[in-house]
């Protein structure tokens, strides 16, 4: 068996004992959960100012700059170093022109682009299968739930997406037809829900699998065995916390 | 607890003795796996089966929008996707639009590429991570060089043999965006696929899919691999199981367990409901 490098048995200690902090807070709120914590946060912004700065700042700026000569990078330059008067609140006016900036790109370039994938785009599905019906051999209509582009499932999207809009529609009381087409409103955005809760639950046990799937690989001894001994450890640790607690009460005032 | 019923010391239960229960489930299947079938959905197939109808050499982009704290859902996808693409002799092309998953997308590219013998610069790159989101796809779809004018080890992208004959997005054959959030695939589709005309799948998070499936049914994604389970599908259908596919069963024992306690919550809740009347 060849051995591993030395980085991945840091790694692997290192991440196990995270892990186990973390999973501390399953058990109560305690000093290591809030250590593993702070320094998930700190890492993490740590991180990505590092990264920001090299690819940005050194990569896209300095080097095109002085190497290559592009001076016309200096103009968005000048436009970002704007932002940073708003620290100086004689000078923070001049921000509003790096903002006006970006609100009406940003704006210009996401609306047309979002009415058209998400409005019209959506529209034209929801109405286009329908239409399908008429072909050139008469009026045809498929049954079939199981398939989602049966027409069947076509009128039911329909149903759906007309009797959520109307539920959404405060102008006129919801009674009568009304409150029966509001009431199926109800009913789909119920499913949807469902359907949203259901993979959430999907999602968050994934995540828990990934941690053990790692916690059981390092529970080898090829890494030293860091699941067994960081176990222990966080249990001796959360044994003494929780003494210590029960000796010194939290002061209340 | 004395002189409470059955049901309301139930309500009020250690939610500790839950969580054991959970973790319980979830790590029995993992040390002891039984193997359940794993049934292809058609969205899944969807990315699988374009990936297998592109010629050899055509370019395969794919950006890896997410970072570690979604790494157990869309790190056995890329996987599965990466060993598919060298296996079909792709050129793969990879770029990440999250600034704090750059060095876990260098680790996953690198890690495959040797897996499959893969040469850097000739077979695949890594172009990194560029700044401005929704803005990077645009500028890729005008011209990727000056989006990525250098990779991500700091050599210049036009002279990367990976990338010749590519200009622009109109010059991917295939394009898959696994995404954890924004931006990711919505972005890939508005920004990118609508406007620069480029065939594309997704992949995400558990959270994320049924947001995507309008996306999927209008065909504005040709496919679309959900979570870890849509990872174990994709593991399937390349014949390669890996770490999605072990986690199945510990996903089955886990949402069973679910079911049976949101019943039994139910359960209980009606049958106190009931005892006062």
């Amino acid at each position: 068996m060849t051995a591993l490098p030395f980085e991945s048995i840091i790694g692997a200690w290192v991440a196990t004992g995270l892990t186990l902090l973390i999973f501390s807070f399953l058990y109560k709120d305690n000093p290591l959960f809030k250590l593993a914590e702070h320094l998930y946060v700190g890492v993490s912004v740590g991180y990505v100012i590092v990264k920001t700065y090299d690819t940005v700042i050194i990569h896209l700026v300095v080097k095109p700059i002085v190497e290559n000569g592009e001076i016309a990078l200096l103009i968005p330059v000048a436009i970002g170093m704007l932002m940073l008067t708003r620290y100086v609140p004689k000078a923070a006016w001049m921000s509003r022109y790096a903002f006006a900036f970006i609100v009406g790109m940003g704006a210009g370039l996401a609306i047309p682009r979002t009415v058209s994938s998400f409005i019209l785009k959506q529209v034209e599905d929801t109405i286009r299968p329908l239409l399908s019906m008429a072909g050139s051999e008469g009026v045809t209509f498929s049954m079939n739930l199981l398939n989602p582009a049966s027409h069947l499932n076509a009128i039911i999207i329909l149903l759906g997406v007309s009797s959520v809009l109307f539920y959404f529609f405060f102008s006129i009381e919801h009674s009568g037809v009304g409150k029966a087409v509001a009431r199926t409103g109800i009913l789909f955005l119920m499913i949807s829900f469902g359907a949203g809760f259901g993979y959430t639950v999907m999602a968050r046990m994934s995540l828990l699998i990934g941690r053990l799937t790692d916690l059981i690989e390092f529970s080898d001894a090829s890494y030293g065995r860091p699941t067994v001994w960081l176990s222990l450890l966080t249990v001796g640790a959360l044994f003494l916390l929780a003494r210590r607690s029960r000796e010194q009460p939290p002061d209340i005032h | 607890m004395a002189g409470m019923t059955f049901s309301e010391k139930m309500l009020k239960i250690d939610r500790r003795i839950i969580f054991l229960m959970i973790g319980l489930c979830t790590l029995l299947p993992l040390l002891y796996p039984v193997g359940l079938p794993i049934k292809i959905s058609s969205e899944v197939r969807g990315v699988y089966d374009h990936i297998e109808s592109l010629p050899e050499q055509s370019v395969f982009l794919l950006s890896i929008d997410f970072d570690p704290a979604s790494k157990p859902e869309l790190y056995p996808q890329a996987i599965a996707l990466l060993r598919h693409a060298f296996r079909k002799h792709l050129r793969v092309v990879t770029m990440t639009l999250w600034v704090s998953g750059t060095g876990m997308a260098d680790q996953l590219v690198t890690q495959v590429a040797k897996e499959m013998g893969k040469e850097y610069g000739t077979d695949y790159a890594f172009l990194g991570w560029s700044p401005g989101g929704q803005a990077v796809i645009i500028n890729m779809g005008q011209d990727l060089y000056s989006a990525f004018p250098s990779d991500y080890s700091g050599k210049s992208t036009k002279g990367l043999p990976v990338l010749d004959g590519v200009r622009s997005l109109k010059d991917v054959g295939y394009m898959v965006s696994l995404g954890a959030g924004r931006p990711g695939v919505e972005e890939w589709y508005v920004f990118g696929k609508d406007k620069y005309k480029f065939e594309l799948g997704g992949g995400c998070t558990g959270v994320m899919a049924p947001g995507l499936y309008p996306l999927l049914r209008s065909g504005q994604i040709n496919g679309l691999i959900g979570g870890l389970r849509g990872a174990a599908e994709y593991e399937n259908l390349i014949g390669q199981k890996g770490k999605a596919v072990a986690g199945m069963d510990a996903q089955s024992a886990t949402h069973l367990a679910i079911i049976a306690l949101v019943i039994m919550c139910n359960l209980f809740y009606f049958s106190l409901r009931q005892q006062r009347g």
